[in-house]
């Protein structure tokens, strides 16, 4: 009998209720109608796990498949990972209470890199070998998605398959495929599920390429070394939103939990083209909801879950075609419920302003604008298509209507960057508070600088780019600190720059540095994402045990011909087109977006097969 | 028109805390639609209490919820329609109606009922026979709010009486603990106390804490049933 949480546990560690489940609309089936059971595993604490929607989409669609029984695990966090381990208590999923071992298959989400320590100590815990390698016929296969899949290499040594690209099909495929094999009494063992897995489109199997490493390190190409594994594997990408399944009835935590609240996503995909985002690359292309669709959606999630608040969810939600109406429609079909309706961000303008009054009829809520960049110059390095009169314009507005306070949000670290445009998000903040008096009359508006420090990542125009090393970057804050200090009610907001340097190294890393991940994790390594168990210096050890130059990784400018380990996973966005952007930001050039707009070739509709959905014009019908 | 409900935490979901109790008892009557009222303002709540607070980690099978309605609605249908809408762990067990003024069911509950399970320790009984006999027993409960850390309380006045059966497995405890206006005592305390006046070593950290009764005193001092007799039961 396997060791249980017992009492003393629960009663000694901090949120119990993030170990024990028994949520409303979480599902338990019978015993005797599951055949495979896959635990989705969020390698962060609860309240952040729950909050992500991608798991929402999945566990929903994989419960309604027949015979598939899909279960939460999520981190424990540090002092109920001590206690399980004093005891020797597995990790298990909350539905169940399986262990992960005694689970068929554990996927993982890959949200961020410094959550990877967390993905082996969970196999640890849950009593999976976290070597691929080393895993038996009698453990479960590990997989992983979500957005960093576009680059697992890091993670190589650790999952059996990776899912590319969106989930809602394709894992379907997967579950079909497992229970066949399973049924089958499992012919070939999990080689024989890998080589039947493989042949369904999205799947990556790390184990079937062998990769190969020039003199001077670099990489120089991956070889399939199995039959059926295709050179490149594109990901796979839903076409209509309007047809795929979205859940009605998600998990209501007891508890509070990061995004509290009804998330409804009113449309896949950004082609606003910002030359730093990971996000706007890899969801391409823009595939809308209608509004009736979604008008049905929100009614259903609000009876079903009892929350007061609905959050309109994208890479861009102002982008939305039909936003103002449905806002509208939506404020006014709740308003008995007294239910809200949000946006999580706003775009620079003063429509935006307008909706987001709008919203605050109901409840209160502050502004948020994203310059990205303060200089118009850096502006246009990265795309952003935001000029200093968009943003005057936008807080005008909202000063006007009768915000007085803002929040400013900017990176540093930016290629072609250069002191004078870090000095300018100071200038920039500087500028928003007179614009306060010269539309109030009254001084005195709160801005709130955040200021992060940039990370390169695969898959965009900057993927080429050495990011800053630590001295540069430290200079950069204490320039923009000691600057911003001389300004009154504006506060400036950064982080530890060392996490980013991390993330940085496994953003567009290659597989060579599995073995660091395994020595840091060895090392204590977890939660690298939160500050208090982060260290630094750690990761130095481990990266200089395991032979590896973090330098190489991060702060490496690279060439024009350089291959990279990620490229046999892919978007289905073409390196030319990435090279050109690249060449684009250093000419301050900008790209127009491609929504309601001749196409900029980024290659993805093409290679894929998908198109634009967008109901712009359709609004009025 | 004030709905008054008998409601239960059952063990897998007693390390919820109070909190999150409440705030899954009102997302479950936004979810059963019931005609609630809510507070005027900026930010609406509904008007709804519960009629004592919860430790986290005990199990009660006597909770009690008052749901003031905006428009009135017929008992059952209510209480089956919250039912179905609260998570496996919270069953609607009974329900009336009084009306909107009648006084708070927190303001009248007088004692509650309790059954403790522990491992089995050595020498309870004599301990619990000394307890019974004594006049009084003086505690200092943790109290992390105050300058000096603990209040001083008299156990004996909230449990005046206790019984207790072993087998070779466990030691069973079950009392009545007293409520005040001005608060009571958690039942893991008796248990800290007993182990320091009596030099017991009970394992308090592995306390199965069940909450069997609530109840409010008649007009002889007679234990009486929260609700009314003429409640609605859900079987």
């Amino acid at each position: 009998m396997e060791k249980e949480l017992t009492i003393d546990i629960l009663s000694s560690v901090q949120k119990p209720a993030r170990y024990t489940g028994g949520e409303f609309g979480s599902v338990i089936k019978p015993a005797d109608q599951v055949e495979a059971t896959i635990a989705l595993a969020f390698p962060d604490v609860y309240e952040v796990g729950m909050s992500y929607l991608g798991f929402k989409i999945l566990y929903h669609l994989l419960n309604r498949q027949q015979g598939v029984q899909a279960e939460r695990v999520y981190a424990p966090w540090i002092d109920m990972e001590a206690k399980m381990r004093e005891r020797n208590i597995p990790l298990r999923t909350l539905e169940n209470k399986k262990s992960l071992k005694n689970c068929d298959i554990v996927g993982f989400t890959l949200q961020y890199e410094l959550s990877y320590t967390n993905i082996l100590n969970m196999l640890d815990l849950g009593g999976i070998p976290v070597l691929a390698a080393e895993r038996t016929e009698a453990d479960p296969l590990v997989i992983v998605g979500g957005p960093c899949v576009y680059n697992p290499e890091p993670l190589a040594d650790f999952f059996d398959f990776a899912v590319i690209g969106e989930g809602e099909e394709v894992m379907l495929e997967v579950m079909e495929a497992y229970k066949a094999w399973k049924r089958a009494g499992k012919p070939g063992g999990r080689q024989g599920f890998l080589h039947k897995a493989v042949k369904i489109s999205g799947i990556y199997v790390p184990s079937f390429y062998k990769p190969v490493y020039n003199e001077n390190l670099t990489f120089k190409e991956i070889v399939p070394v199995e039959e059926n594994a295709p050179a490149v594997v594109y990901k796979r990408v839903v076409k209509d939103m309007n047809s795929i399944d979205f859940p009605t009835a998600p998990i209501v935590p007891f508890g509070e939990i990061v995004h509290d609240r009804i998330m409804l996503e009113v449309f896949r995909g950004c082609s606003r083209g910002c030359r730093f985002c990971h996000a706007g690359m890899v969801y391409r292309p823009v595939r809308e909801r209608k509004p009736e669709v979604l008008k049905r959606l929100a009614r259903k999630l609000v009876d079903n879950t009892g929350y007061n608040e609905i959050s309109l969810v994208s890479l861009s939600s102002a982008d939305y075609s039909c936003l103002a109406p449905m806002v509208h429609d939506m404020i006014d079909e709740f308003k008995d419920d007294r239910v809200s309706v949000s946006l999580p961000s706003l775009r620079i303008d003063s429509f935006c302003v307008a909706i987001a009054k709008e919203i605050q009829a109901v409840r209160k809520s502050g502004l948020t604008f994203a310059p990205e960049a303060g200089s118009q110059k850096m502006r246009d390095v990265i795309n952003k298509g935001v000029t200093e009169e968009d943003l005057m314009n936008a807080v005008g507005a909202a000063f006007a209507s009768g915000w007085n306070s803002v929040k400013l949000y900017f990176m540093i670290g930016l290629p072609f960057e250069n002191d004078d445009d870090v000095l300018a998000i100071a200038d920039l903040a500087r500028k928003v508070q007179y614009k306060y008096y010269q539309v109030t009359g009254k001084k005195g508006c709160k801005v709130t600088v955040s200021a992060s420090f940039f990370v390169p990542k695969p898959y965009t125009a900057f993927q080429w780019f050495a990011q800053d090393d630590l001295e540069n970057i430290r200079r950069k804050q204490f320039l923009l600190k000691d600057e911003i200090k001389t300004i009154k009610n504006v506060t400036l907001n950064y982080h530890d720059s060392k996490t980013g340097i991390i993330e940085a190294v496994f953003a567009r890393g290659d597989r060579r540095l599995g073995k660091a991940l395994l020595l840091a994790w060895q090392k204590g390594a977890r939660f690298d994402g939160w500050s208090d168990c982060f260290s630094y210096d750690r990761w130095l050890e481990a990266f200089a045990e395991a032979g590896l130059d973090k330098d190489f990784y991060a702060a490496r400018q690279r060439g024009e011909n350089e291959a990279f380990p990620w490229e046999h996973i892919s978007p289905g966005v073409s390196r030319r087109f990435l090279w050109n952007e690249w060449q684009k930001a250093y000419a301050q050039q900008l790209t127009h977006d491609c929504r309601r707009s001749n196409c900029t070739g980024c290659g993805v509709c093409q290679k894929l097969g998908v198109s634009i959905i967008d109901y712009k014009g359709e609004v009025e019908q | 028109m004030k709905l008054r409900m008998q409601i239960t935490k059952d063990p897998e979901i007693r390390f919820i805390s109070h909190l999150e109790y409440v705030r899954t008892i009102g997302r479950a009557i936004r979810r059963a639609k019931l005609p609630a009222a809510y507070s005027e303002g900026f930010n609406p709540h509904l008007k709804f209490s519960l009629a004592s607070a919860l430790g986290v980690g005990v199990v009660s099978y006597t909770e009690f919820v008052e749901i003031e309605l905006a428009e009135p609605m017929e008992v059952e249908n209510a209480a089956r329609a919250l039912d179905a809408a609260l998570p496996r762990g919270i069953r609607v067990l009974a329900a009336d109606a009084v009306d909107t003024h009648h006084a708070a069911l927190m303001s009248q509950a007088a004692g509650a009922g309790y059954r403790v399970t522990l491992p089995f320790s050595e020498n309870v009984s004599d301990a619990v026979a000394q307890f019974n006999a004594c006049q009084e027993l003086l505690f200092k409960k943790a109290a992390p709010k105050t300058k000096i850390g603990y209040k001083e309380i008299d156990v004996k006045f909230y449990i005046p009486h206790l019984e207790c059966v072993q087998n070779e497995e466990k030691t069973i405890f079950t009392f009545d603990c007293k409520i005040t206006p001005t608060g009571s005592m958690k039942a893991v305390d008796l248990l800290n106390a007993l182990n320091e006046q009596y030099q017991l070593n009970l394992p308090v950290a592995m306390a199965d804490i069940e909450r069997l009764r609530l109840y409010r005193l008649g007009k002889k001092g007679q234990q009486l049933p929260m609700l009314n007799n003429d409640a609605v039961r859900l079987s």
